[in-house]
This record gives C-alpha cells, sequence and structure tokens, in this order.
C-alpha cells in the first residue's frame, strides 16, 4: 500500500471521528453571579472523602436545608481520597463541576483563574463576619481580587512523641521541644545516645517548616517565592546535619504520611505528626505503644502553628446561584460546623466558635486535652501554605531538599534552583 | 532409571514449592493480617505469621464503612460488560485481520498495534472530554467503554487465527459456507483457549481499574469496589487492618473466578497452540 | 506480537494467491472490523491525535494554550528531569526484559510436565497477575519496609536490614522486582501455548542422542520458540518503557529520593495532571514516549527477521 493511499485511509478515520467530539464545546451558559434571587432548584453537593465516616450527619444537614427551603433538592456525591484533583480536574475541563464543592486553598486557585468559582465579595458578602478573618482570607488568590470559597473546616496537628525513646536517651520525657533549635538538639542526642537506631524525625521539611521557622516564602505582592534566604538556607543547613546523623531517618526522603506513621508506630522514630484521631488509632493499632505516647504542640520558631483550611466554592457556571450560595453558607454557617466538629476532630473557621465550652473545658481524657490544645494555637494559627504553591511546586521542593540531603547540591544551590523551578511554574499558570 | 526419575520428581516438586512460596506467600502474608483482631500488635518484629485470635471483624468492618456488596456489583456488571465486549468484538475484528482479504488490512493492522503503544495515562482528559460529549459521563456505559474492544486483545486473536491450519475452512468454503458462517461455525470453536485468555484479561482489567472509573463517574451509587475500597485510606485516619481485609475482598473474586476457570483456561492455552 | 503479525501476513499473502477466485460481499471484512475500529479510533487514536496536537501548545489543563511550535521540545533537551526519566525507563527495559524472557519460559518448562497437582501450581504461578497492581503495590511496600517481613528475615540469617525503598538503586530495582513478579505467570503461559506446538519427537531423538537437560534446552526448545521469545521480547519492553504503577506506588508520586526515580510516564503523570497540570509539555512527553516505543518494536522485530534468516 502507498504512503498515499494510507494517509488517505487515516484521513478518513479522522473524519468519521472527528466529529464526534468537535459539538458541545461552545455551551458555556454562564451562571449569574447574583445569590440574590429565590433559592430553588436541583444543586449537587461535593465533598471529599466524608462518606465512609460521615454519613448521617451530611444526610442530615441536606435534610434540614430542603425542608428550610422546600424548593430545592440536594443532591450529595462524594470523592475518595486518592484522585481528587484529577477528578476535579477533569470535571473542570469538561463543564461537569457539580454546583458546591469541597475545595482546599489550593484547588481554588486555578478553578478561579479559569473563571469557575464564584467571588464570595460579590454574592455573599453579607456573610463575611461571620468568619474568622484569617479563615476568610485563606481562599484571596494573590494577583485576584476577591474571595472564592466560603471556610470550612480548619485542622491543625498535634505533634506526638514516644516518651520511653526520650527517656531512653537521657531527654526529659515532660519537656518536649517546642522550637526548632530545641528540636536539632534533641534529635541530636537522641542520634547519638541510640547509636543512630532511632530518628526524632521521619520527614524532610516541607514548605510549612520553613514557615513555621520564620521564612519568609514569598514576596509581598506574591509573584515570586523567596524561601531561598539566609534563613531558609540555615534551616536546611541544619536538617542536612541531622540527615547526616541519623537523626532524621534515612527513608525520609522517600517518605509519605502513611509510611511516616507507620515508623512512628514501630518505634523506629520518635515524633510524628498527627490529629487527635490518630489517638485512637494508636491504641488499636500499636497498644504496647500508646502507653508511652506523649502530646506536645506542633514545633514553631514563629509562636505561630501551621493549620489546614478547607473551604466550600460554588461553581460560577451553575445554574442556581442563590439555591448553591445558600446552600454553601449553610454548611459552612456556626451552627453546623460546631456540630460537625463534635463528630469528627476539626475545628471550627466560624467567629466566636472556638470560644465554646468544648474547646475549652477539660475533662481528664486525652482526646479532650488534644482538643483543648489545638483550639487555642489555632486562635493565633497561619495556613502557611501559599495558595499558589501547586502540586508540581511541592515536588520541585522536595527534590531539591533531597539533593542536598544527600550532599549532591549545597543547601543554598538546592534552595536557588527549588526557587527558580517554582517560580517558573507559577509563571506557567498563567 | 527409576531412581533418577524419583529424583526428578522429588526435584520438580521442590522447585514448584519453592516458586509457590514467592508466588502466593505475599497474598497469605495480607490475608493472615486483615484476621489479626484489634488487640493483637501487627507491627511486632519479629513478625507473627499467623493471627494468634483469627478474626473476621475487620471485614464486617470494612462492610460497615462502605455499602461494599453494592461496588462488587458494579464491578461484577462492569467486569461482564467488559468480557462480552471483548471477546466478541477482538474475535470479529482478529478474525478480518488475520482470515479476509480487503484493501485496508494493513492499514487496520496498524491501527490496532499503535493503539497498543499509546500511553494511556496522558490522554486520559481527552477520553473523559469525548465520554461527556456522548453524554456518557457518570454511566457504567461510560466506564466500559473505552476498553471495551481493547487493541492487545484484537491482536492476541489475530494470531490465534492466524495459527488455524487455513485447510479447515478450506473446505467449508468449497461448501458454500460465507464468512460469517465459516467463522462461527468453524475458527471461532478452534480458538477457544486464545478467548478464554481475552476473557480473563477483560475481567482483570475492568476489575482493577481504578482512575477512570473514578474520572468518569461521579455518582456514588455507581461506583466500582478498586474505588469503594479507597474510602478505606481515610483522611483522617488509617488501619492497616482494615486496608489488608479491603485488598483481600479485591483480590478474592479474581482468584476464586480463575480457580474455577482454570482448568479450561489452561487446557484452552494448550489446545489453541497445539492446532497451530 | 509484531515479529507474529508479519510472518503471519507474509503467510496469509501466499495462501491468498491460491484463493484468488473467493468471492466476498465487499462490506463483510469491515463489517467484522468496525466494532474494533470504532471504539479504538474514538477512544485511543483520537485523544492520541489531540495530544500529538497539544504538543506543539502551550496548553494547561484549564487553560486553551496557543501554538507554540517546537518550544515544548526545546524545552525538554535542558530538562533534567526529562533525561532521569528517559534514563529510568531505559534501565528498565534493560533490567526487566531478560528476565521477563527467560523466568517464564523456565516456569512453563517446570510447569509443563502433567504431574499430580500440577493445575494447583499453574494456578498459584497465575495469582500474581490476576491481582490489582494497587494491590500488589501495597503489599510489597509492606514487605519490603525496614522493619517488614524481608528485612526480618535478612536480619535473622545475619545479612541485616537493607534499605530497600530508600535507596535510588535499590528501589528501581525492587520495582522490577515487582515487576518480574507479576509478569512470571502472564508469559508463562504464552510459553505454555507455544511449547505445547515443540513435537515432542524432537525431544526424545535428541534424548536418544545423548544430549544432557542443558544442551536439549538450548538446541530443542529454545529454537522452537524462538518466535514467542521475540513476541515476549516485545510485549515486555514496551510495557517496561511504559511502566509507571510499580515504580509510583514504591518510590512515591515524587520519585523516590530527589526524584531519581521518575521515569517517563510519572513525569507525563506528575507535569500534565492536576488543575494546574501542564498540558501541553506533558503531551510532548507522551509523543517521546511513543516515538520510543514504536522504535523498540521495530528493533525487536529486525533482531527477530535477521534471526530467520
Amino acid at each position: 500500500m502507498s504512503v498515499f493511499r494510507r494517509a488517505l485511509a487515516v484521513a478518513a478515520v479522522c473524519a468519521v471521528l472527528l466529529p464526534l467530539s468537535a459539538c458541545g464545546s461552545g455551551d458555556d451558559s454562564g451562571g449569574s453571579t447574583d445569590a440574590s434571587g429565590k433559592v430553588e432548584g436541583d444543586i449537587t453537593f461535593q465533598t471529599w472523602n466524608l462518606r465512609a465516616n460521615f454519613k448521617d450527619y451530611f444526610e442530615g444537614v441536606i435534610a434540614e436545608f430542603e425542608k428550610k427551603y422546600p424548593d430545592t433538592h440536594v443532591k450529595w456525591i462524594d470523592q475518595p481520597a486518592e484522585g481528587y484533583a484529577d477528578k476535579i480536574s477533569a470535571d473542570a475541563a469538561g463543564g461537569t463541576l457539580p454546583d458546591v464543592v469541597n475545595v482546599s486553598p489550593d484547588l481554588v486557585a486555578p478553578l478561579a483563574k479559569a473563571g469557575l468559582a464564584l467571588d464570595l465579595d460579590k454574592a455573599a458578602a453579607k456573610y463575611k463576619k461571620e468568619y474568622l478573618a484569617g479563615a476568610w482570607a485563606s481562599h484571596r488568590i494573590p494577583g485576584m481580587t476577591g474571595t472564592y470559597a466560603f471556610p470550612w473546616y480548619l485542622n491543625t496537628g498535634p505533634l506526638f512523641y514516644n516518651k520511653s525513646l526520650f527517656k531512653e536517651a537521657g531527654l526529659d520525657p515532660d519537656q518536649p521541644p517546642k522550637t526548632y533549635d530545641d528540636l536539632f538538639a534533641d534529635a541530636l542526642r537522641m542520634a547519638k545516645e541510640s547509636d543512630g537506631k532511632v530518628a526524632t524525625l521521619a520527614n524532610v521539611p516541607t514548605i510549612e517548616d520553613f514557615g513555621r521557622y520564620g521564612v519568609e516564602l514569598m514576596n509581598k505582592e506574591g509573584t515570586a517565592f523567596a524561601f531561598n534566604d539566609a534563613k531558609g538556607v540555615k534551616l536546611l543547613t541544619k536538617y542536612k546535619e541531622l540527615y547526616d546523623a541519623k537523626a532524621l531517618d534515612p527513608q525520609a526522603l522517600t517518605a509519605t504520611p502513611e509510611s511516616s506513621g507507620k515508623k512512628f508506630l514501630t518505634e523506629a522514630v520518635a515524633m510524628n505528626p498527627g490529629s487527635a484521631l490518630d489517638l485512637d488509632n494508636f491504641k488499636k493499632q500499636a497498644p504496647n505503644l500508646y502507653k508511652n505516647i506523649g502530646i506536645t504542640d506542633q514545633i514553631t520558631s514563629t509562636g505561630h502553628v501551621n493549620m489546614y483550611v478547607m473551604g466550600v466554592m460554588v461553581n460560577s457556571k451553575t445554574k442556581h446561584t442563590p439555591a448553591s450560595v445558600a446552600f454553601a453558607h449553610f454548611v459552612t454557617d456556626a451552627e453546623h460546623q460546631m456540630s460537625f466538629a463534635k463528630k469528627v476532630a476539626i475545628f471550627p473557621s466560624t467567629a466566636g466558635s472556638l470560644d465554646d465550652p468544648y474547646f475549652t473545658k477539660e475533662d481528664g481524657t486525652d482526646e479532650t486535652r488534644v482538643r483543648i490544645a489545638a483550639a487555642k494555637s489555632l486562635k493565633n494559627a497561619v495556613n502557611y501554605t501559599p495558595v499558589l504553591f501547586s502540586e508540581q511546586m511541592k515536588t520541585a521542593l522536595r527534590n531539591e531538599v533531597a539533593k542536598a540531603l544527600q550532599g549532591k547540591e549545597s543547601p543554598k544551590a538546592a534552595l536557588d534552583n527549588a526557587v527558580k523551578q517554582c517560580d517558573t511554574l507559577l509563571q506557567q499558570q498563567g | 532409571m527409576r531412581a533418577v526419575r524419583t529424583r526428578e520428581l522429588v526435584l520438580r516438586y521442590v522447585l514448584l514449592l519453592a516458586v509457590l512460596a514467592l508466588t502466593a506467600g505475599p497474598f497469605l502474608w495480607q490475608l493472615s493480617t486483615s484476621l489479626k483482631g484489634p488487640t493483637e500488635d501487627i507491627f511486632s518484629s519479629p513478625p507473627k505469621f499467623l493471627p494468634s485470635h483469627p478474626t473476621l471483624h475487620n471485614y464486617e468492618r470494612v462492610a460497615d464503612t462502605i455499602p461494599v456488596w453494592d461496588y462488587a456489583l458494579n464491578s461484577l456488571k462492569v467486569a461482564t460488560a467488559n468480557v462480552v465486549t471483548n471477546c466478541v468484538g477482538s474475535a470479529l475484528a482478529g478474525y478480518a485481520l488475520a482470515r479476509l482479504r480487503y484493501r485496508g488490512r494493513r492499514v487496520t493492522t496498524l491501527v490496532f498495534v499503535l493503539a497498543m503503544l499509546v500511553p494511556v495515562e496522558g490522554i486520559i482528559i481527552a477520553q473523559f472530554t469525548t465520554m461527556r460529549e456522548l453524554g456518557l459521563n457518570n454511566t457504567l456505559i461510560g466506564v466500559v467503554l473505552p476498553g471495551s474492544i481493547g487493541a492487545m486483545n484484537v491482536l492476541l486473536m489475530r494470531n490465534a487465527f492466524l495459527n488455524l491450519p487455513y485447510e479447515i475452512e478450506e473446505a467449508a468454503y468449497v461448501d458454500g459456507a460465507n464468512a460469517w458462517q465459516r467463522f462461527l461455525r468453524i475458527a471461532l470453536p478452534s480458538v477457544r483457549g486464545t478467548v478464554a485468555v481475552v476473557a480473563i484479561f477483560a475481567f482483570m482489567g475492568a476489575w482493577d481499574d481504578f482512575l477512570w472509573p473514578l474520572i468518569v463517574l461521579s455518582d456514588p451509587s455507581k461506583f466500582t469496589l478498586t474505588i469503594g475500597l479507597n474510602y478505606l485510606h481515610g483522611t483522617f485516619a488509617n488501619d492497616e487492618r482494615l486496608v489488608a481485609a479491603g485488598t483481600v475482598i479485591a483480590v478474592a473474586p479474581l482468584i476464586a473466578l480463575f480457580a474455577c476457570l482454570q482448568r479450561y483456561f489452561f487446557r484452552g492455552v494448550g489446545e489453541g497452540a497445539v492446532k497451530g | 506480537m509484531v515479529s507474529s503479525t508479519v510472518t503471519g501476513v507474509r503467510r496469509a499473502e501466499s495462501v491468498g494467491r491460491v484463493r484468488r477466485v473467493r468471492r466476498q460481499l465487499p462490506t463483510s471484512p469491515w463489517l467484522f472490523a468496525a466494532p474494533g475500529l470504532l471504539i479504538t479510533g474514538a477512544f485511543i487514536l483520537y485523544p492520541f491525535v489531540s495530544t500529538l496536537v497539544n504538543a506543539f501548545t502551550d496548553r494547561r489543563t484549564l487553560i486553551p494554550g496557543e501554538f507554540v511550535g517546537l518550544a515544548n521540545f526545546r524545552e525538554l533537551l535542558h530538562d533534567d528531569m526529562f533525561w532521569i526519566g528517559l534514563r529510568n525507563s531505559t534501565l528498565y527495559v534493560l533490567g526487566v526484559v531478560p528476565a521477563l524472557v527467560i523466568l517464564p519460559l523456565l516456569l512453563a518448562l517446570l510447569v509443563q510436565k502433567n504431574i499430580p497437582g500440577i493445575t494447583f501450581f499453574r494456578s498459584a504461578f497465575y495469582t500474581p497477575v490476576v491481582a490489582s497492581i494497587v494491590v500488589v503495590g501495597l503489599i510489597w511496600v509492606w514487605l519490603l519496609d525496614e522493619r517488614g517481613l524481608i528485612n526480618s528475615l535478612l536480619e535473622t540469617v545475619g545479612i541485616g536490614r537493607v534499605g530497600f525503598l530508600s535507596d535510588q538503586w535499590l528501589l528501581l530495582l525492587s520495582a522490577m522486582a515487582v515487576t518480574v513478579w507479576k509478569g512470571l505467570g502472564y508469559y508463562m503461559i504464552i510459553y505454555l501455548a507455544a511449547l505445547a506446538n515443540v513435537p515432542r519427537e524432537l525431544h526424545e531423538a535428541a534424548a536418544v542422542d545423548g544430549a544432557g537437560a542443558v544442551r536439549r534446552f538450548l538446541t530443542v526448545t529454545v529454537p522452537a520458540v524462538r518466535s514467542t521469545m521475540a513476541l515476549v521480547g516485545a510485549l515486555s519492553s514496551v510495557a517496561a518503557f511504559k511502566v509507571f504503577s510499580e515504580v509510583y506506588l514504591m518510590a512515591g508520586p515524587s520519585g523516590g529520593p530527589a526524584g531519581e526515580d521518575t521515569t517517563l510516564v510519572m513525569l507525563v503523570q506528575r507535569t500534565g495532571t492536576g488543575l494546574t497540570g501542564r498540558v501541553g509539555y506533558a503531551s510532548a512527553i507522551s509523543v517521546v514516549v511513543f516515538v520510543v516505543t514504536v522504535a523498540l518494536m521495530l528493533l525487536v522485530l529486525r533482531t527477530d527477521r535477521r534471526g530467520e534468516s
């Protein structure tokens, strides 16, 4: 068969197939930004891995909302933990994004830039005062005006440590480290006393560690990264020292949250970040270890711990703007955040909620102690993760940090490279 | 002579057992973890191979956490549909490529070879967009369609048909049988073995897939088992025993299915080749 | 696949000459092939054509791209990660393919003879193929953990613990081992089918000549399954070059220490997916992967042909 005829055949195949997908890309009938109309219509609400444990809670909230607004119908869909960003990307690219979506700030940023997230400063300004100012601001995007999601639950983990390992190393099990300098000293001692068998940390420093160490992560305008300053280099240099002394676990370069949790459970690592829920997990999975667990605040040299913010955004293309905004507010209002917080170890982002006795009164159990400590530290916590810090940037930073720890690059060179890569990625985000 | 035979036989069994430990051992270790009770320390070292108080509690917990039967039913529907479409579609196409003479046969072969080489990870969003334009997103049909006639299976069938001696069909041709009749009555029954291979691959592929069903489906009531089991890796908690029980639930039906079909499968594989 | 494809086509042509008189409804061959062509065209080739187009744009997940010419390919040349990916995918082919061509053949010889209980063994050897790669990944990560089963055993016999999952090379090697482990049964079946073809008389004749097991293997078995070995070589090298899951699950999404275990397809996934994905750049990498796999097929095909003549 000649090349020409072959080409013709391929062209014929394409001609048959192309019309299939050429249609349907022009249906971008945008929704309105006016949320003041009648609350009615069928909307879809998507959460992120909450069905398995909180099915009854969400079905209750939805029933309550539908009772309050009889002309609405809310369809709840929940997505599993893995692949959430892929799922949202496909939906956003394909125009099938649900009306109300559970997001984190780093997911909101690209959606807002693509014009898919409703600006709540315009559509829902009246609710702004109900939330903690810092939480409301966490869904602002540098370089854009507006706020693109209601703040939902906050999370901050305590730090767990293994008291018996501390004791064996001659450290005071009741005086865990508070700042990074304390941590570095204790970790080196632990490594020395155990002959390199017990590491104190299981994870390489992340962008949040740089934040809590006091490094300026971005410039003031939010147009470029800046964590390669002297302070950033100092932190990484210190981590390199820990790595060489095996005070930072040798497998840290490939650690995942699961693997480092496992290391803590098998007592190969003395400290690990977690949440109040992990306590239950320890009780079940490693009863021997549970007796020796100490709980302390996150390590920080700035006086502020890090918090993670979950948000609820409204699809700007929704056909039922008033209902979607009303529902997003309904789920995140003080009453419902409070009742959610009582089901699971998360913290409300609504003003005043953290002063509830539930977050201030001890009852003698470990769970409550962890909860109260966390609520207290949350009051001045900072969301150190820059909104624009994408998955690709996390990988770039992680890989450069690893090169520095392995000694392939100096800490300074590694951070310079990481900043350069992140800046390039930032510009390409458009 | 007899001594040599016995020694050879013993050596064979020793080798077989060694390979068995290597291939089946890891699954048994997972099974053992899933049967360990809440009070047993699963991270102890040295490891304990057998659970000291075996319990099915973890399996009950999986069923409490997710509607595991609904998900399994969806997986079964998807996998069964995938088996039917792949067996029928690739047998037809394979037959055309191997036995029918027409213009453009080489190009069609080339299309399937190229399709096999496409890195799927790079085209998943484009696949989703196409599916949405066909209005098939969030349907089980949408889950099945892209893999419903795998290029690899088409080529496997083609090879099987090529290995058949031409004489058999020649006789039928002389008797006046047309292409459909020759395909259905003569060629297809002779490649049962390869059809069994395609069936198993198709079932496995559909049953094990995670990313594509996740992207196509939005409605939790349509989720397949692999997506459902992912809920066991909670955002809030992670329990090794529960995950182990989940993996056993995911693998067990496949092993059971294979155990039932294996006699036919292996015999079929042999038969198909002997005739070549 | 390709090797036998080509010999097959040649054979069909020679037979076709004899049967030139055959009358056929002109539409019928196309009807046979239509369902397969339609599905493959719409869901594999068409999306791939758009990937080809995207490779010349700066398209991102949510931002339609503009034509940028060869910019993506020029960027590839200066991207360290791309070269690391190319190196690892190539090493993967070199490491995995010889093992997957030879070991399953030996395994097939082991289970070929019908001795009591053999069907049980055959099935058991096939189980790793049946299990999903995610499950397999979970199992092996747990087995190879620093305090996992394998390290406990190594310590008991006095070798000491090995950082299978922390060293860049051991990680790649472990992932290869898992690929081989999962692939053994699959290729064993293909060989079993081929071995059934080897006439018993050949073996018997060789045995009468006094040839030992090793010599019989080399002089009778290997030549008889030569084209199957080429098929296995082609299939496994394409799969190995496109490796994703095993390395992703064992080395993590960022590709092991400092990303040194990243493979090309992992790089496609990392750069191209998510809301901030660079679809254009990832597509350019996909195109490279595609071109190399085509070249690999052609290479195996040529060595097979040369061996034949």
